[in-house]
């Protein structure tokens, strides 16, 4: 059986209701939200393992250590909510790819799921444990990292799986074999590698913001975020060196070293290295980090097309039924709602952040006007739902 | 050649895969039905504390909301997306039916799910720290967010029963298949559970609090009381709406299985009504015990079989009544250009149109026979059947090894190849895979 029409038959018999571009453009966006957040997550509670068995002798790991419990647990939720968007526009574009990887590996998925509750649910504990001064709290943490580590490793090789077209038939069936039980396991160490060291110098630019953040409040000592502010430099630039390495050798694994993605991927790096060797405007380094985080999203997505397309799947070429009504719901709610109720608790979580004691919205003032703003448009969003159902309903039932 | 875009079999012996999918779904709905529940109640909460100057009760939302961090954000958020894996491991061909229809209305909630992330950590953590009126408004877009989140996702469930109208198989909209005569009843019914929900959960908070606050403790009971009383009611009188929308197939399914539903779900009721009754009247009986103990009891009483039931009633199908339970398309849909696999099947067989078969299995031969019985039965059945002769859900050798060989090869070919059973696909297979099938469950019935 040719490849290629093994590839394709498995497209979804409904098509796609969009350009497929603009789902990859998606997918490329939203993987490097969710990717940022992972990073975060794990950079900040790895650090805050070594904090807590500092923080008895050193007043500044006192300080330090529950605000990265504290990163790193709201990152973990925001992580696994924005990791729900890439999920569903590589299934939309790469169908047979992604359900082929769950499938060959139904039990690890099944496994992934209940690990994650119990990584994340032990993580509360860490955090309780190490509030209260529990001796035990850094065994608690490293039990929860390490099975918040596996998480990642899992979902790495659901990714290495989705991109293996040529091996799922030996991988499901070895010798003409079936093997239903799910149990299939596949890594790209050196990827898997890079993505994982990825968390130092995020989690190091993240200190940098948090020192220039708080700078402005008086009830912390200068000395105190002098030392964070020299960690977090030196973290993000040994950070930044491992993970320059490893992408090197990813990208010449993959014959892409020269690739004008993988050469704009280590300009920006660079770039990104002396904005934080400098470390005059953490704000700019971190828009510099998107900007790599965006290129790293694109090299992965880059390498998958190119599997795939080698193979013959005609990604482009995917039958097309264009759905307008939803679209236009989505768009309208992602770029008015979304950005104005994002905007709203961002705007008030920056003010709350910036205020020693209890911070008052005054009439007029911007998180004021955005709460307003943020309110009607969640009104007449539920307006417009029941009206459209309600005009949808009657149309087909009248 | 003619093929079918099959995935490969993911199976899980004794219990099936698919019931890997209800164990993470429900437990899924008692998170996420009470972290919604929760979200309007907090806004009634903020709003009375607010108008009546109560700060006692933002010290209970604060203790509900770390519960709620862990209950719904971490347990509920997580088999969210759990619900989704274990059915792409499952049913992918269902999942993604349901995907390639419904991909925008999905974004569409997760732009809620964004908003709902980030702002209980903003309610719960800026309760002390941001003015009260602002705390307010944050309140209620929150409750306006997850009541977002049911609208959104309530459509596409919904239409894992059925389109509701014929309008989806000529339009292909995802309009017309989201807004189908099941969907607002459905909603309502899920809102009133949710509502009851919180009740529930709340007992539990307000009952912890009997030591520090008796008097407020009391206070919050009954009021937690009233709630679920109130939901209960919502959800007992919508009930009855949806099920006068289900589609024949579904009702046929639950006349089998009604006066049984109808006793559970009174004596529930009974049961129920009195644990609220007690709270309004006699706050001080409900402890932490009782209130954790009836928190189980309706996740193991009530929603488990709930949701069993409505899998069970979307039998044969597994989304808009085109995509049968064993992945296989069972009837046109024009608007979307989709055909129906069935007839294809049935003339070259399971064996020539699943590309996943190995190319020694291909042929059946005196050899392979009941190794190709035993992967074609797989295939076909393994969905809603469990293929181990003490398996627990409804187990296939049971059921089927009595009728022996030739009463089972009979049986698949005149009625479940002529689609006669109500609640099975129809599966047209050549006379030599009926064969093969019918070997292999005989052998395993011996």
């Amino acid at each position: 059986m040719e490849i290629s029409t093994f590839v394709n038959v498995m497209r979804d018999s409904a098509g796609i209701p969009f350009y497929p571009v603009v789902f990859q453009g998606l997918y490329v966006l939203t993987w490097a939200l969710h990717a940022a957040f992972v990073l975060l997550a794990l950079g900040s509670m790895g650090l805050s393992l070594y904090g807590s068995t500092q923080q008895k002798s050193s007043p500044y790991w006192k300080i330090l250590t529950p605000h990265l419990i504290m990163t790193g647990k709201i990152s973990i939720s925001i992580l696994i909510v924005l990791g729900v968007a890439p999920l569903l526009f590589t299934q939309v574009i790469y169908d047979s790819g992604w359900y082929v990887a769950n499938t060959l590996s139904g039990a690890w998925v099944f496994i992934f799921i209940y690990a994650l509750v119990i990584g994340y649910m032990m993580y509360y504990w860490y955090q309780s444990a190490n509030k209260k001064g529990s001796s035990s709290s850094t065994l608690i943490g490293i039990i929860s990292f390490g099975i918040l580590i596996f998480c990642g490793v899992l979902m790495h090789n659901f990714a290495v799986e989705a991109i293996s077209p040529t091996k799922w038939m030996e991988w499901y069936a070895p010798n003409g074999v079936i093997d239903n039980a799910g149990w299939n396991m596949h890594l790209d160490l050196i990827r898997l590698g890079f993505m994982v060291s990825l968390m130092i110098p995020v989690t190091g630019i993240f200190m940098q913001n948090y020192t220039q953040f708080l700078s402005t409040r008086k009830d912390f000592e200068p000395k105190y975020l002098e030392f964070v502010k020299s960690l977090g430099t030196k973290l993000a630039i040994f950070g930044l060196l491992i993970s320059a390495v490893l992408f090197a050798l990813w990208m010449q694994k993959e014959s892409l070293l020269l690739h004008p993605l993988s050469l704009a991927t280590v300009a920006s790096v660079v770039l990104l290295l002396l904005l934080a060797i400098g470390n005059k405007n953490s704000y700019v380094t971190t828009g510099i980090l998107v900007v790599v985080a965006l290129l790293i999203s694109s090299v992965r997505e880059l390498i998958r097309y190119k599997i795939m397309s080698g193979v013959g799947y005609d990604l482009y070429g995917y039958p097309m039924n264009l759905e307008w009504e939803t679209i236009i719901m989505f768009l309208l709610t992602f770029v008015v709602l979304g950005f104005t109720g994002i905007a709203f608790i961002l705007t008030m979580a920056w003010k709350v952040g910036k205020t020693e004691g209890v911070y008052t919205a005054t009439e007029g003032s911007a998180v004021s006007r955005l709460a307003n703003a943020s309110l009607v448009l969640f009104i007449l969003w539920i307006v417009v739902y029941f009206g459209w159902g309600m005009v949808a309903l009657f149309k087909n039932t009248l | 050649m003619d093929l079918l875009g099959f995935y490969p079999l993911f199976y899980v012996p004794e219990i099936g895969s698919a019931w890997l999918m209800g164990l993470t779904g429900a437990i899924h709905i008692m998170a996420s039905h009470t972290s919604v529940g929760a979200a309007i109640l907090f806004a009634f909460l903020a709003h009375k504390a607010q108008k009546e100057n109560r700060t006692d009760l933002y010290d209970y939302m604060k203790r509900y909301g770390m519960f709620l961090l862990i209950f719904s954000y971490v347990i509920g958020s997580i088999t969210g997306p759990g619900i989704w894996y274990t059915a792409t491991a499952a049913s992918p061909r269902g999942i993604s039916a349901l995907i390639h229809n419904f991909v925008w209305v999905w974004a569409t909630e997760w732009v809620f799910f964004v908003y709902e992330v980030i702002g209980v950590f903003a309610l719960i953590y800026f309760m002390d720290k941001v003015d009260r009126k602002t705390h307010l408004k944050l309140t209620y877009t929150f409750a306006l967010a997850s009541v977002g989140t049911l609208a959104l996702i309530i459509g596409i469930i919904s239409f894992m029963m059925w389109p509701g109208t014929d309008a989806y198989y000529a339009t292909g909209s995802a309009s017309d298949a989201f807004f189908g005569t099941n969907t607002f009843p459905h909603m309502f019914l899920r809102i009133g559970f949710m509502i009851m929900m919180s009740g529930i959960i709340g007992m539990i908070i307000s009952s912890a609090m009997h030591k520090e606050n008796k008097e407020l403790s009391e206070e919050l009971t009954q009021k937690m009381g009233w709630v679920s009383l109130l939901g209960g009611f919502v959800t007992v009188f919508f009930f009855m709406w949806y099920i006068n929308t289900l589609p024949a197939n579904a009702q046929a399914l639950l006349e089998m299985a009604k006066d049984s539903i109808i006793m559970n779900r009174i004596i529930l009721a009974i049961l129920f009504s009195l644990y609220f009754f007690v709270a309004i009247i006699k706050p001080q009986w409900i402890n932490r015990t009782i209130a954790i103990t009836m928190m189980f009891v309706i996740g193991i009483v009530g929603v488990w079989p709930g949701e069993k039931l409505r899998e069970t009633m979307r039998k044969p199908w597994v989304a808009g009544q085109y995509m049968y339970s064993n992945q296989i398309i069972g009837r046109d849909v024009p608007g979307k250009e989709i055909k129906s696999e069935v007839e294809l099947i049935a003339a070259k067989g399971l064996l020539t149109v699943n590309p996943w078969i190995p190319d020694r299995l291909r042929t059946i031969t005196p050899e392979n026979k009941l190794e190709v019985g035993k992967l074609l039965t797989r295939i076909a059945c393994s969905n809603c059947h469990s293929l181990e002769k003490d398996g627990l859900y409804r187990p296939l050798i049971k059921l089927a090894g009595p009728m022996g060989e030739e009463g089972i090869r009979e049986y698949m070919k005149n009625v479940i190849g002529t689609g006669s059973s109500p609640y099975m696909p129809k599966i047209a297979l050549p006379d030599e895979e009926y064969d093969a099938i019918a070997a292999y469950i005989a052998s395993q019935a011996k």
